[in-house]
């Protein structure tokens, strides 16, 4: 389908209006993070030198700056520290209700990890509450492999939701 | 002896949803700027710095300063260059301003900052603010657009300290009257407590006129030495005294203090300013804080050492930052009134404190000798202060 005002762009994939990270190996080190994500796992890297826990995952360690890390699993399971809800004038990419919360997953570098809540009406969410992780598909991109030709690169993407379903 | 940076002259086009074209609005800012000091000439200016943040997303251009000396007529010779730091931005093109004209790197220098943010369909802008935050991350998250990062931040001032959806609307009240004869500002409208109380709900507790709006806009000033200032103008000369640019996070996982209305960051800069400034919360008499949110103001006025941690809430709402109170803040309309096309909002507050310190504001500070401007950007990712004096630091 054409873009209106600019034809030219009609089957064109813009990296700069993608709403969702690049996570294929081809334009990402960190894609382990994104591979562990489709088999359910939320992961963060630690420095196998000092230690260090970083969240988000890494290349490098940020305080000894040790290339030689390892993906840890982190809880996916935590208690709701305070959240907001937005119903009205809710942003392109994002469907109503857009609740928004700051999760304690009980462990540092996450013991306040900002996270969208999903599968969730307005007004139910409670301060206290335990949710969970969520992985879900989120749209392929096209990646052009030179003689191969273009492959798409396929995505998930996360959020916590509710243990008690609504 | 020394050379000390001084900020010369400074002026801005008329700021809201405007017909116009980014490098149309740099123009006529800088016509502004110019006709605050008509001995200066665009040829007497070496260097330019140009802030902006959305050129590249809503105006398709980036590498902008060549693009803005050019439409102004600058031949700059010392520095021409762009900064993004967002909402900081007209903030940071001082700070290294300062240092460049205190090192003898440049002479005049242009600091000019704008955005044109509106675009044919609205949809774009609000689209890329997820390029605002933590893209991969936040953005992610849906958190590009702020009022519910805000929100949030809201709820737990509430939450710790009992500040009262009152208290953010007497934040609205007071700015929104500052700017009732500011011809430039977006808003102009007299605000009573019972319509900011009454105003339709954004993000909860967050309502209309607890948000600054989108802006297309953009501001220009001129900072140079003290020297050099003398030989264009009989005005008091306003002395850059002291700055600071603290940066503890990006990602709102690693928030910095211990809840996100504790703001750590802003403290520590507030430290180092006031210790590169020598001056004490006390001797600042008017200030420029950065009032995107109601609440913002409310937290700031306590990590900039005005009042106690947790009664900002009470500061506020008691007239304290009124004329006449302790700390008159925002005394053109702030980004509440203003509104806030990012880069040049740093300007703004400049201009607005020189002209305090120059005894010419519209809402005049009696005997202003001290004043402190102040920025938070991106999902409070980063605070920016700069102190002005009268009097240079001895």
């Amino acid at each position: 389908m054409a873009v209106v005002g600019i034809p030219i762009l009609e089957n064109l994939y813009p990296v700069t209006m993608d709403m969702w990270p690049l996570e294929a190996k081809e334009f990402n080190r960190i894609w382990q993070f994104y591979e562990n994500l489709k088999q359910g796992r939320f992961t963060t890297t630690k420095c196998k030198d000092c230690g260090k826990v970083a969240y988000p995952p890494r290349v490098i360690c940020p305080e000894c700056y040790s290339e030689n890390l390892e993906y840890i699993d982190l809880p996916k399971r935590g208690k709701v520290i305070v959240f907001s809800e937005e119903v009205r004038g809710v942003p392109l990419g994002f469907e109503a209700p857009l609740i928004h919360a700051v999760i304690d997953l009980g462990v540092e570098p996450v013991r306040r990890l900002l996270s969208r809540i999903i599968n969730c009406p307005a007004g139910y969410l409670k301060e206290g509450d335990e949710v969970q992780l969520v992985v879900f598909q989120i749209p392929s991109h096209p990646i052009e492999k030179g003689k191969q030709g273009t492959i798409m690169a396929e995505r998930v993407f996360f959020a916590f939701e509710p243990v008690k379903k609504p | 002896m020394a050379r000390r940076a001084v900020i010369l002259a400074g002026g801005q086009c008329k700021w809201g949803v405007r017909e116009a074209h980014l490098v149309d609005l740099f123009q006529e800012a800088a016509k502004a700027c110019f006709e605050d000091i008509p001995t200066l000439k665009p040829k007497d200016v070496d260097g330019l710095i140009v802030a902006t943040s959305y050129s590249g997303r809503c105006s398709f251009q980036v590498n902008t300063a060549p693009v803005i000396a050019e439409r102004l007529g600058l031949k700059p010779t010392s520095i021409c260059t762009r900064c993004d730091t967002l909402c900081a931005g007209g903030s940071t093109g001082i700070i290294l301003a300062k240092g460049l004209v205190e090192a003898g790197v440049a002479d005049i220098v242009m600091v000019a900052g704008g955005e044109k943010l509106y675009t044919p369909q609205k949809w774009e802008v609000f689209y890329s603010e997820l390029a605002s935050v933590d893209h991969d991350w936040d953005g992610a998250q849906g958190m590009g657009l702020p009022p519910p990062f805000f929100a949030l931040t809201a709820k737990e001032h509430m939450k710790y300290y009992g500040t009262k959806k009152e208290d953010l609307a007497m934040v609205s009240v007071t700015n929104y009257n500052y700017a009732v004869d500011n011809p430039v500002a977006q808003m102009q409208k007299a605000l009573t407590l019972e319509e900011a109380m009454n105003a339709p709900e954004v993000v909860p507790p967050l309502t209309l006129y607890d948000c600054c709006p989108i802006t297309d806009g953009a501001a220009a000033c001129i900072i140079t030495t003290d020297e050099i200032a003398k030989k264009f103008t009989d005005r008091p000369l306003v002395y850059i005294r002291g700055t600071a640019q603290v940066c503890l996070n990006s990602v709102t996982a690693n928030f910095p203090g211990e809840h996100l209305a504790d703001w750590k960051h802003l403290r520590i800069a507030a430290e180092k300013a006031y210790k590169s400034a020598k001056v004490a919360p006390s001797d600042i008499k008017v200030a420029q804080t950065h009032d995107c949110f109601s609440i913002s103001e409310i937290i700031e006025v306590e990590e900039l050492g005005f009042c106690k941690k947790g009664e900002g809430g009470a500061f506020c709402s008691s007239g304290q930052i009124k004329i006449g109170g302790k700390v008159p803040i925002n005394t053109d309309g702030g980004l509440l009134a203003c509104g806030h096309p990012f880069g040049a909002t740093g300007i703004r507050q400049a201009i607005e404190i020189m002209k305090q310190l120059q005894g010419r504001a519209r809402h005049q500070v009696k005997d202003a000798d001290i004043g402190l401007t102040h920025n938070l950007s991106g999902a409070n990712a980063e605070h920016t202060i700069i102190i002005y004096g009268r009097e240079p630091v001895k």
